[in-house]
């Protein structure tokens, strides 16, 4: 390597390194500054806990009595699995937005977007750094809640060892359930409605993502298709690992999805902001 | 800075395809207009709603792409270096707020810090240039949803002025604010430009703002430029109008035979914009007939205890231009 293209690769790199910098703390800000709103805002912070353990007790009392009914156990889950289940799966799904797909559209369609692009960063990542933010509080305080619930009704996790890969894969079941809403959000470029998209992604994910039942409560063949989908990497896999079952390789599914996902999702917007730009 | 162009455009034309089907046709937003905006320069770009501004704004600031013709901001062609283009210019539309309501300016202001790259130091350094500067130290430390309008869009503005933009864009910026806080807020615009040389574009439908802000008018409408001048130039001489008001000593039933007899000696020259018991507001079409004829009429026939010679008011200098046969 001669001086000059080693003073060059040098630049290269602190230009990158300077790049990375910047962009750690535009997230660390952006997710922060998103977080704290939410955090401000207690009212709506009791709301989401209210809602959360009405939801996580109903369900929870519904699968309790179906496995107790069924000699203590369903589609492999003890009684305790279960309600440590549904109190995960709740956590990861009731902390997102639940029609965040529609109020993108909307913003797509009255010129929000637009307005966003007059700004040097990603309209579509900074979206979705605003939303982990706004959600991170919010699971937190679901987990709390779900944890003081399942202990009080059926005791301790049935393997705590599997709860650290439990509380990253929920966190990642989050962050894809956010990239996917912004995905499917994505339509209203085109059809400049995305209601209907709403309603079809929030129905797959409470069936075929296993938010109101494990998977394996499914038929044989809706099973094995779920299983393709990305809908069990947001609700379903933090929700098996917390239910005691040590299997790692759902935590890389989700790493899977969620590159694909933000592919999908960057080529997506890359296209609409150069619709807004041709169409107006 | 001076003589520098912030704005070049040349030939500008969007044109947008309505309906469906059948009833596709195509509609021209902004039909081939060119103007240069000088460094430094206070611009309103003013016309009727539908007029080809927000079309042509959303063009300069790269956010849609032209049909036909050229531009470039600050030597950036908008719509092909648009990010480039956000790090050395601000915007400011009246109805969309940058600012989180549930928290203080200053948290935002730190996010957008984050966002145009400035680091932590420099950062904070320059929100409290800018508390200083829009004098709202306090106002920072306020929850938005606590500021009334005219604070809240002091912040905005502070927010726009961040990472220090060259050029401003601004659309109806004004809108909804009191009295009071409309006139702060010119003050502070005049203030940015003339402290800090930043250029300023500004389309607002009110008169005030374009007197009280800016040095330049362009009015467009149907898509093109119907006008382009000094705000000066557009208030005296444009239309060769100046309105005479004059407070009269006698009763009121003066008026109405002063009005007969100014109508019958200058017939359409004229035009009579206020009566009152003792007060005539007349408005001569100078190009047509010497003010001094009016005046000598007006002098000899009934006793005058105040009169003024002034320009008719911009706003109605404006809407004479937007009613022009185009």
């Amino acid at each position: 390597m001669t001086a000059t293209s080693a003073v060059q690769s040098g630049a290269v790199i602190t230009r990158e390194r300077g790049h990375l910098i910047r962009a750690s703390v535009l997230t660390r800000r952006v997710m922060g500054t998103a977080a704290r709103r939410v955090v401000g805002a207690r009212s709506g912070l009791a709301v989401i806990g209210l809602f959360y353990l009405l939801v996580t007790a109903v369900l929870g009392s519904l699968w309790l009595t179906a496995a107790n009914a069924n000699g203590g156990s369903i589609a492999g889950y003890s009684t305790v699995a279960i309600v440590w289940y549904i109190a995960t799966t709740e956590s990861g799904t009731i902390s997102v937005p639940m029609r965040l797909i529609e109020d993108i559209g909307l913003d797509i369609s009255s010129g929000q977007v637009a307005a966003e692009m007059q700004r040097p960063v990603s309209v579509l990542w900074m979206r979705v750094l605003t939303e982990v933010g706004t959600c991170l509080p919010r699971l937190l305080l679901c987990l709390s809640v779900g944890t003081v619930f399942a202990l009080a009704v059926v005791g301790a996790p049935p393997d705590a060892t599997t709860l650290p890969l439990a509380a990253i894969s929920i966190v990642l079941a989050v962050t894809l359930n956010l990239i996917a809403q912004h995905l499917f959000a994505g339509a209203a470029f085109w059809l400049s409605d995305a209601k209907s998209t709403w309603f079809l992604y929030q129905k797959l994910v409470f069936i075929l993502g296993g938010m109101l039942l494990p998977i394996e409560v499914l038929p044989d063949g809706l099973e094995a298709v779920a299983r393709f989908l990305p809908f069990v990497a947001m609700a379903y896999a933090p929700a098996r690992l917390a239910s005691g079952h040590f299997e790692p390789w759902l935590v890389a599914l989700q790493l899977g999805w969620i590159v694909l996902a933000a592919a999908g999702a960057t080529w997506l917007y890359r296209r609409g902001e150069r619709r807004i730009m041709r169409v107006g | 800075m001076a003589g520098e162009r912030a704005i070049e455009v040349n030939s500008l034309r969007r044109d947008f395809v309505v309906g469906r089907r059948s009833k596709r046709r195509d509609v021209v937003a902004v039909d081939g207009i060119s103007f240069d905006v000088g460094a430094g320069e206070r611009l309103a770009f003013i016309g009727p709603n539908g007029a080809g501004k927000s079309t042509s704004i959303k063009m300069l600031t790269g956010i849609l792409h032209p049909t036909s013709g050229a531009a470039t901001v600050l030597g950036i062609v908008p719509w092909t270096d648009r990010r480039a283009l956000t790090r050395r210019i601000g915007t400011l539309f009246g109805q969309r707020s940058q600012l989180w309501s549930e928290l203080v300016p200053r948290s935002s202001l730190r996010m957008l810090g984050a966002i145009y790259g400035l680091d932590d130091a420099g950062l904070e350094r320059r929100i409290d240039e800018l508390a200083e500067l829009f004098e709202a130290r306090e106002l920072f430390e306020q929850p938005v949803r606590t500021l009334s309008l005219g604070q809240r869009m002091r912040c905005e503005l502070a927010a726009c002025m961040l990472h220090q933009p060259e050029l401003l864009f601004l659309d109806e910026p004004t809108i909804g604010l009191d009295l009071t806080g409309k006139q702060r807020f010119r003050e502070l615009l005049v203030h940015l430009n003339t402290e800090l040389g930043t250029t300023v574009f500004l389309t607002s439908h009110d008169v005030a703002d374009i007197e009280h802000v800016a040095d330049r008018a362009i009015v467009v409408n149907h898509g093109s430029i119907v006008n382009d001048a000094s705000v000066a130039e557009m208030r005296s001489g444009l239309l060769g109008r100046k309105r005479i008001e004059v407070g009269l000593a006698e009763a009121a039933g003066v008026v109405g035979g002063l009005v007969t007899t100014l109508f019958d000696s200058f017939g359409e020259d004229i035009d009579v914009v206020e009566r009152s018991a003792g007060m005539l507001s007349i408005d001569v079409n100078t190009g047509r007939r010497p003010i001094r004829e009016v005046l000598d009429h007006l002098l000899g026939a009934v006793a005058v205890v105040d009169l003024s010679v002034v320009d008719p008011p911009l706003e109605q200098v404006i809407g004479e231009i937007y009613e022009r046969p185009q």
